[in-house]
């Protein structure tokens, strides 16, 4: 690790930390009764154990100190139970559009439109900031990728 | 005297002020409606308040920046903006050739330029001013004067091609975070600075997502296609074969430490694209895997050493330490749970450490699981859940609780 300091701050904790995050949140499913049950549609399941990888990952990840694991968390939340109270996010990112409007390279912006389309809660931020941002999110998926991969080598029949 | 009294709590600053590594935060304390009035002033008085009397925080510090910046060693012998001061005082001078003076006994070593400077300190207000262009790390006592030489700045003729004319120290204050310079001969409005101030954000963080992202700083084809084979040998036929060049790129790079040597951005459009087509294929990849974990969990009938074995040989890599472990975790796991909310909040127990033996700690969890009933997949998950547990490195409380 470099020994300079780092003014963009992008560590993600360690591998069993999000394993350990990932396989709670998949016992907790199998603790559902809708789960087990066989006449389950694959894809419900698949679904599922997706929507927990990413539930996990961001909760390993720094749970909401991330602005992507917020918006992540958020929207898992607003699934579950209905009562989520709304963020408002709108007002931002009227008022980044217009800025961005105004000025900015056309080559970048395109770009970032559809970063932000992929990364979690990249609606309401600067560009600066989403990158940042795809940064932690990039680290924190190869690592999520990692756990999984483990568990499905571990799980699967020799 | 008030060169001891001051001379102190400037000593006293010199360990702060090496302390920040970045010199992008600037520390100028209480200074807002400091530097303005200090344009104000006539240059000598400005001087003599900022080097001696003055007893403010920004001022202290600026002129201890100067002098602690001028120890680790810049290439032009700019020291002490405190020494360098403007000649037309001659009171002022002695004064400073004697803080300087001081300030190398103060400090260790290697200070000659001080000296020098107590030496070549008629030197002419072009240089004192030009200087302030060269070095990158006498910012901050920079930003003190450029207040006052800035009228005298602008005038001038800037000599080399490298200097820089710096922004306005008023701008400055507004942004204590980020120190933007000019560059020469463009517009010194505060739009455009404040844009290339986000430029330069910008391009910062694109080249750390450079390192991130495998394939985005090489240029060739070449380069690509033995990548790919190296990781074929490395990862096998593991993960189906859907995979584009970018993900296996990705998996070479995150096997291997040492990255390859860094080349030429490729234009930021590209860079922006290889960023988003990596995002994708690692989101691809989490969907596959998941995938293949929902076909493989209900169908398969655990046998628990073979689970705990696999387990032991994937994750148990160097990363894992066989110290703490939380025993808290344990009795949350079993416990059944409407939602992941009612879940995490369970987790607010703070885990104690402690040692326990393999065996020992398989049995406990099989007792509780039995008494609660639950499956047999569920009792081979928590089995390699506390697996983990016994070999990982402890969980931090603060983490488990901060993510709530």
């Amino acid at each position: 690790m470099a020994s300079a300091y780092n003014p963009i701050y992008t560590d993600v904790p360690e591998k069993d930390v999000f394993a350990l995050h990932f396989l709670q949140t998949l016992s907790n499913l199998r603790t559902q009764n809708s789960f087990s049950s066989p006449d389950n549609k694959t894809s419900d399941r698949v679904k599922k154990i997706k929507k927990a990888a990413y539930v996990s990952m961001a909760r390993a990840a720094g749970g909401t100190n991330r602005l992507w694991s917020r918006s992540l968390l958020h929207q898992a939340a607003k699934r579950n139970n209905k009562n989520v109270r709304f963020l408002r996010r709108k007002r931002r990112v009227t008022w980044l559009m217009r800025r961005r409007s105004n000025r900015g390279d056309p080559i970048e912006d395109v770009a970032a439109e559809r970063l932000r389309n992929l990364v979690p809660g990249g609606g309401g931020m600067e560009t600066s900031k989403l990158m940042e941002e795809t940064a932690h999110y990039i680290k924190c998926l190869s690592m999520q990728v990692k756990v999984m991969q483990c568990l499905v080598d571990g799980l699967s029949p020799k | 005297m008030d060169l001891t009294g001051a001379f102190g709590a400037r000593s006293a600053a010199v360990g702060a002020c090496r302390e920040p590594p970045g010199l992008e935060s600037l520390h100028l304390g209480g200074g807002d409606g400091g530097f303005t009035a200090l344009l104000e002033l006539p240059p000598t008085q400005a001087v003599e308040l900022l080097h001696f009397t003055d007893p403010s925080p920004s001022s202290s510090q600026a002129a201890v920046a100067g002098v602690g910046l001028d120890v680790s060693p810049p290439p032009p012998p700019l020291h002490a903006y405190g020494a360098l001061t403007f000649p037309s005082n001659a009171a002022l001078m002695e004064r400073a050739a004697r803080f300087s003076v001081m300030a190398n006994e103060q400090q260790n070593g290697n200070v000659s330029g001080e000296t020098t400077t107590t030496s070549s300190v008629p030197s002419n207000s072009d240089r004192v001013k030009t200087e302030p262009g060269e070095t990158d790390s006498s910012q901050r006592l920079e930003n003190n004067r450029c207040g006052i030489g800035k009228r005298k700045e602008l005038d001038k003729k800037v000599k080399g091609s490298t200097k820089k004319k710096s922004k306005s120290s008023e701008e400055n204050e507004k942004l204590p975070y980020v120190h933007v310079r000019a560059r020469r001969g463009q517009a010194t409005d505060s739009h455009s600075l404040a844009e290339r101030a986000r430029r330069e954000k910008i391009n910062a963080r694109m080249k750390l997502l450079q390192e991130l992202v495998p394939g985005c700083d090489k240029g060739t084809d070449i380069d690509g296609k033995i990548k790919i084979k190296v990781c074929v040998c490395v990862w096998g036929p593991l993960i189906s074969g859907k995979r584009n060049i970018v993900s296996n790129t990705l998996v070479w790079k995150h096997g291997c430490d040492t990255p390859p040597p860094p080349r030429q951005i490729q234009g930021t459009a590209l860079v922006l694209d290889e960023i988003i087509n990596h995002v994708q294929s690692l989101q691809r990849q989490v969907e596959m895997l998941s995938m293949r974990l929902a076909a493989v969990n209900p169908r398969v009938d655990f046998n628990l050493d073979t689970l705990l074995a696999s387990e032991n040989g994937s994750l148990m890599d160097g990363s894992f330490n066989g110290t703490a472990m939380q025993l808290a975790w344990p009795h949350q796991v079993t416990e059944t749970e409407q939602s992941f909310h009612h879940r995490q909040l369970q987790l607010q127990q703070p885990p104690q450490p402690q040692q326990w033996p393999y065996d020992g700690l398989i049995q406990p969890a099989w007792g509780r699981e039995d008494d609660q009933g639950h499956g047999n997949e569920h009792n081979s998950l928590m089995a390699v859940s506390e697996n983990l547990m016994v070999g990982s490195a402890s969980l931090h409380p603060n983490q488990v609780k901060m993510e709530l």
